[in-house]
This record gives structure tokens, C-alpha cells and sequence, in this order.
């Protein structure tokens, strides 16, 4: 009776809650796998300063205008890093683009350090999402209901847009034949650009999300990122599909796992990448295998 | 500064003259054998203590680029997980002392041996994943065994987030503990072992095995087609690269006497890839070159008070401007100077595809 009880609405909601989170993340991070054939080693670190970002605005202004505003500029820094890293290094190997970003990595989060210190802060939910709502018959926190919707909701667009666009066609089309599709005159500058903005745009939204849900610290980044770089992996490279199931799992296996037991817990994720990578290394989806 | 020139003299100058005539082999081993007469003396140029400690910790951090360029060189896989192997190992030889309580000498053999053996074990599943996953896969193996030694039912064993502090009885090869602790009694060691796996990494690289394996990473399925094992190379690629590692990992034990959950770190894994980036991973002299200049750079950037923001523009910046690291960058310069094309180009590269 015990381990049933385990099972609650709350503990799913919970996992869904980090889910969502990891979902926008990963969907970026493999949107610019896909088009770009980069490993960004700076999305944790995007996400975070996306995080802090939110955190001033959202006390200058409020919340809502943060959620608005913060992913523009995300979006900004990533037409610079589009400009500045991804285009001069196209000639180079995927190791070598991976380490810059790396290294832009270490350049912002101590950036961030200097500018907000480095203590924790903390984001209060917006007064609409603050309370709690009764989710079969407990309560629980609004904003994290809030959060899936969201997280879900800007999956499912990205989907759809990706799905039943032209441009998403054009965007399906880089990610698994980039050659055929440049000789069938698809503009994968242009379309680059666009979705290295969308991925950091992507990586500022989920770090407002995660002001409130999570305290705003510098090493969000960088836990996050081995999170995230699970998900894209075992989602399958450039999948975006792949990576919504594979995030869906990772939450699950998460939450669930810790309540059961905190030692498979913390290995769990690792396992699961682990099995997923030599079983089937083109992972859930039907992304490229690097 | 005589560590460095041994560095730059030890690797293989001329990778494309394929004639190791006697008189080649002859002059190698010459040079090998003056640069470790070279580096064992070190201590008596170093002015003070703190840099020959500076320089043990390169060579240390020396061994675990060397072994990351190896494999990146010969088979194509790049290790992002390599404190797997050196933290592993620093853990393993914690243990050994702590709770099977047995002496130096058989605890750093059982290190050695045990690593090897797990990292073969590792490898014969791991190496047929492509580059990228392959990366992922030891990184997560190195997160995975971060958050292991954190999990607080196996406290008693691994001390948790406080590290376990460990001292040895005995002698190792004749060196106290409290002679190891110090940079002037240990520098022999880490100098020595640098130097081994610098002479192992060059003599796999020319050896036939070293071709196959080159072959193998240039065009696997024509290798198969022609006949050749491409599975059993690469696993022993692995192993060899984890064996350097984890002597890396073993002499970080022997040196801080000191086992930490920071050493399995993505970050620790980082300083080690970032050096063999730094320095280039076409020859064997590159990642230790790069290790030097890794250790001196984070010693002066850390009295800035900057050392992450540099540190991650050094690497920016070194990636930009020196595709093939600083060793290819010196050698295409030396090749230019003396009139040849600069033929370390095409083997520096690391097309990791």
C-alpha cells in the first residue's frame, strides 16, 4: 500500500513540472543540434542568465512583462552567437565549436556571478499563480500547473509550427539531409539564424519559468545542462518529438525515483542514457545519430 | 622553461616520414633520454617551491591530456568524462588504503589493475558509439559516479561531500608519504610518469596497431570490408587511454593524499580536455604542452580574481586563433621556417565525424 501511495497526482504533477522545464531546454538545445550540428555547451548557462535577467525585470516591472521581454533578448544574444561563433567556425569540427561554447559558458556565468553575486535569490510567483489549487482533492502549488501548461503548450506550438509550416518543413529538412536540402535551395543561413534564436529565445523563457519554481542561483546552469544534454541524447539528436518523450521520462524517473529510492535516484538518469545510447543510439525520435 | 623544451623536442617532429630507420629510432630514444635527464634536474632551476609545484601539477594534469589526445588522435573519441577515470582512480586507491587498509605499494597496483579492468569492461561497450554519443557517455559516466560517491548510505565508504583524507603506511618505490607531499619529492614521480605514457602514447601511435586504428577512425566500414578487426583496437585504444588516466587519477592520491568529490567534477574532466585542445592533439608533446600552459594560466588568472572569465576566454580565444593547437601552430611555424610545407596540418586535425 505503501509504494501505491507513492503514486499520487501531486508526484505526477511534480514530474510533469520538471518535465516542461527540461522540455523547452531540450527542444532548443536540439533545434540547434539539428540545423546546426553544434553541441551547445552554453544553453545551461543561457538559461541561467535568462533566470537572472527575469529576476531584475520581473522586479522592476513584473512578472508578465518578464516573460515577454526576456526571451527577445535572449533571442538578441543569440543572433550574436549565431554571428560571432557558430558562422567563422563552420569549417571545424563539432569538438572544437562544442569547447567554444564551453568556454562562453565559464564567461557568462562568472559574468553573472559579478553582476548579481552570488547568492541564491529568490522570485516570488505573480499574485494571480501564487496560491494553490485543489488537483484531486490536494492542494498544490498554481504556478507549478502554470508551468506545465506553459511548457507544454510552447512544445506543442513548436511541434505544430515545425509540423505544418513551411518554414518547419525547411527546418526538418537541414536537420536530416542538410546537403540535399541546401541543393534543393533552402536557405540554412538564414534558417540557422532563426533557430539559434529560437533555441537561446527558447533557453530565456525557461529560465524566467524557472525563477519561481526553483531558486535563482549560478549553478542552475550547469546542473541543468548534464539534465538537458541527457534528454536531447537519449530523445535522439535533433528530434524535437524525441526530446518532449524523452524529458516526459526524465521527469518521471526523477521524481518517482527519488521517493523510492534516493540511490537509484541519482543514477537513474545516467542508466537510463546509458541503455537508451547502446540499445538504440538513435535514441526515441528519429533524429541523426552524431 | 626546460620541462617545456623537452616537451616540444619529445614529440615526433615529422609524422609523414614513415622511415624509422635505426638511426631514427636511435636519435628518438637519445632525445627521450636527455629530456628525462632534463626534467628530473628541473627542481634545481625552479626558483622557489610554489612553482615546482605548479609543475607537478601540470605533469599531472599532463598525463590525463595526454591520454584524452591519444584516443582523440587514434580513434576519433573524445573523452568529456575523462575525471571518470582520474577521480575513479584517486577513489579506488582511497579506498584500497582506507578500507581494505593494505599498504601503498598494493593499493596503487590494485588501482591500476582494477581501473583497467573496468575500463576494459567499460569500453567494450562504449566504443561503438559514435563520437558525439560516445562524448555523452563518459560524461555521464563521470556524473554518475560524482553523485555515487554523494549518496549518503555509502558515507561510511566514500566519505561523502568531505572527501576522504587518507594516509599511507610504507614506502612507495622508497618515498615516504610526508616526502611524497612535497612538490621536490614527488616531482620525480609525476616527471617519470608523464614521461611513460608520453613514451607508451608515441609508441602505440607508430606502432601497426597505431596505423589500424588511425585507418579505422578515417573509414571504419572499408577497414571491416578489407578485413581487419575494428572493434578489438578501438576497445584497446580505450583501455589504454583509461589506464593513463587513472594513473593520473592514482598520483593525485599519492600527491594530496586526498580524495574529493570535485575531482570527478565535469570541471576537472574540463581542465584536462581544455588542455589537450590547448595544445593540440596531432602529436603526443601537445596535451602536456597544453597542460603547462593550462596550470600557468589558471595560476595567473586565479590572482586576478577573474579565473573562470578568463579561463573561458583563453579557450575561446585559443580555439579561434589556433585551429590545431599551439603544438600544430609551432610546428607549421618550424616546418615554414625550414622550408617545407607544413605537413603537420592534415594529421593534427580532428575531424570528429
Amino acid at each position: 500500500m505503501e509504494f501505491l501511495h507513492l503514486f499520487s497526482a501531486a508526484q505526477f504533477a511534480n514530474s510533469l513540472a520538471l518535465a516542461s522545464l527540461l522540455t523547452i531546454l531540450a527542444s532548443g538545445l536540439a533545434l540547434i543540434f539539428g540545423l546546426r550540428d553544434v553541441m551547445n555547451f552554453a544553453h545551461g548557462a543561457l538559461f541561467m542568465l535568462g533566470a537572472y535577467v527575469g529576476y531584475t525585470v520581473s522586479t522592476l516591472l513584473d512578472f508578465w512583462a518578464a516573460l515577454a521581454i526576456v526571451p527577445v533578448l535572449l533571442g538578441l544574444l543569440g543572433a550574436a552567437l549565431e554571428y560571432a561563433t557558430i558562422r567563422p567556425l563552420r569549417k571545424r569540427s563539432q569538438m572544437d565549436v562544442a569547447l567554444v561554447t564551453f568556454g562562453l559558458a565559464l564567461m557568462l556565468s562568472q559574468a553573472v556571478i559579478k553582476i548579481w553575486g552570488a547568492a541564491p535569490l529568490a522570485v516570488g510567483a505573480p499574485p494571480s499563480l501564487a496560491g494553490s489549487t485543489d488537483l484531486f482533492g490536494e492542494p498544490y502549488p498554481t504556478y507549478r500547473l502554470f508551468l506545465i501548461a506553459t511548457g507544454f503548450g510552447v512544445c506543442i506550438v513548436l511541434a505544430l509550427w515545425l509540423r505544418y509550416t513551411r518554414t518547419g518543413l525547411h527546418v526538418r529538412a537541414v536537420s536530416q539531409y542538410p546537403a540535399v536540402a541546401r541543393i534543393l535551395g533552402v536557405d540554412t543561413d538564414r534558417l540557422g539564424l532563426l533557430v539559434v534564436c529560437m533555441g537561446t529565445g527558447l533557453a530565456g523563457l525557461a529560465g524566467v519559468l524557472a525563477g519561481p519554481y526553483l531558486s535563482v542561483d549560478p549553478a542552475l546552469g550547469a546542473s541543468i545542462l548534464i539534465n538537458c544534454l541527457i534528454v536531447v541524447v537519449v530523445g535522439g539528436l535533433g528530434s524535437i518529438g524525441g526530446a518532449i518523450a524523452a524529458a516526459v521520462v526524465f521527469g518521471l524517473i526523477e521524481v518517482f525515483g527519488s521517493l523510492l529510492s534516493p540511490t537509484l535516484a541519482v543514477t537513474a538518469p545516467y542508466l537510463l542514457l546509458f541503455f537508451v545510447l547502446l540499445w538504440r543510439p538513435q535514441g526515441f525520435g528519429r533524429g541523426r545519430v552524431g | 622553461m626546460e620541462a617545456l623544451q623537452g616537451i616540444a623536442a619529445a614529440s615526433p617532429s615529422k609524422p609523414r616520414s614513415r622511415r624509422t630507420g635505426p638511426a631514427d629510432l636511435f636519435r628518438t630514444l637519445a632525445i627521450g633520454a636527455v629530456m628525462i635527464l632534463v626534467g628530473l634536474l628541473a627542481p634545481k632551476a625552479v626558483p622557489s617551491s610554489y612553482y615546482l609545484g605548479l609543475l607537478v601539477n601540470a605533469a599531472v594534469l599532463g598525463i590525463s591530456a595526454v591520454s584524452i589526445g591519444f584516443l582523440a588522435h587514434q580513434s576519433g573519441l573524445m573523452m568529456f568524462g575523462a575525471a571518470a577515470f582520474t577521480g575513479g582512480a584517486t577513489y579506488l586507491y582511497a579506498i584500497a588504503i582506507t578500507q581494505f587498509g593494505w599498504n601503498v605499494m598494493a593499493a596503487s597496483a590494485f588501482t591500476l589493475l582494477a581501473s583497467t579492468l573496468l575500463s576494459a569492461a567499460i569500453g567494450a561497450l562504449i566504443v561503438r558509439a559514435r563520437p558525439l554519443p560516445f562524448a555523452m557517455l563518459t560524461l555521464a559516466l563521470a556524473q554518475m559516479l560524482r553523485s555515487f560517491v554523494l549518496i549518503t548510505d555509502f558515507r561510511p565508504i566514500t566519505g561523502g561531500d568531505d572527501g576522504l583524507p587518507l594516509s599511507f603506511e610504507g614506502a612507495f618505490f622508497g618515498f615516504s608519504q610526508a616526502q611524497l607531499s612535497r612538490p621536490e619529492g614527488f616531482w620525480p614521480v609525476a616527471w617519470l610518469s608523464l614521461c611513460g605514457v608520453m613514451a607508451l602514447a608515441w609508441a602505440v601511435g607508430k606502432s601497426p596497431t597505431g596505423q589500424a586504428l588511425r585507418a579505422i577512425k578515417a573509414n571504419e566500414e572499408r577497414m571491416r570490408f578489407s578485413g581487419f578487426d575494428t572493434y578489438g583496437p578501438r576497445v584497446l585504444a580505450f583501455t589504454l587511454a583509461s589506464f593513463m588516466a587513472s594513473l593520473a587519477g592514482l598520483l593525485t592520491g599519492l600527491y594530496t593524499a586526498f580524495a574529493s568529490p570535485e575531482l570527478l567534477d565535469f570541471s576537472t574532466g574540463g581542465n584536462a580536455l581544455v588542455s589537450t585542445l590547448i595544445g593540440g592533439v596531432g602529436t603526443v608533446g601537445g596535451p602536456a604542452l597544453g597542460a603547462l600552459l593550462y596550470v600557468i594560466g589558471q595560476d595567473r588568472f586565479g590572482a586576478t580574481g577573474n579565473l573562470e572569465f578568463l579561463t573561458g576566454l583563453g579557450v575561446v580565444l585559443v580555439i579561434y586563433v589556433f585551429p590545431d593547437g599551439i603544438m600544430g601552430f609551432i610546428r607549421a611555424g618550424a616546418a615554414k621556417l625550414s622550408g617545407r610545407e607544413a605537413s603537420g596540418r592534415s594529421e593534427g586535425e580532428n575531424a570528429s565525424r
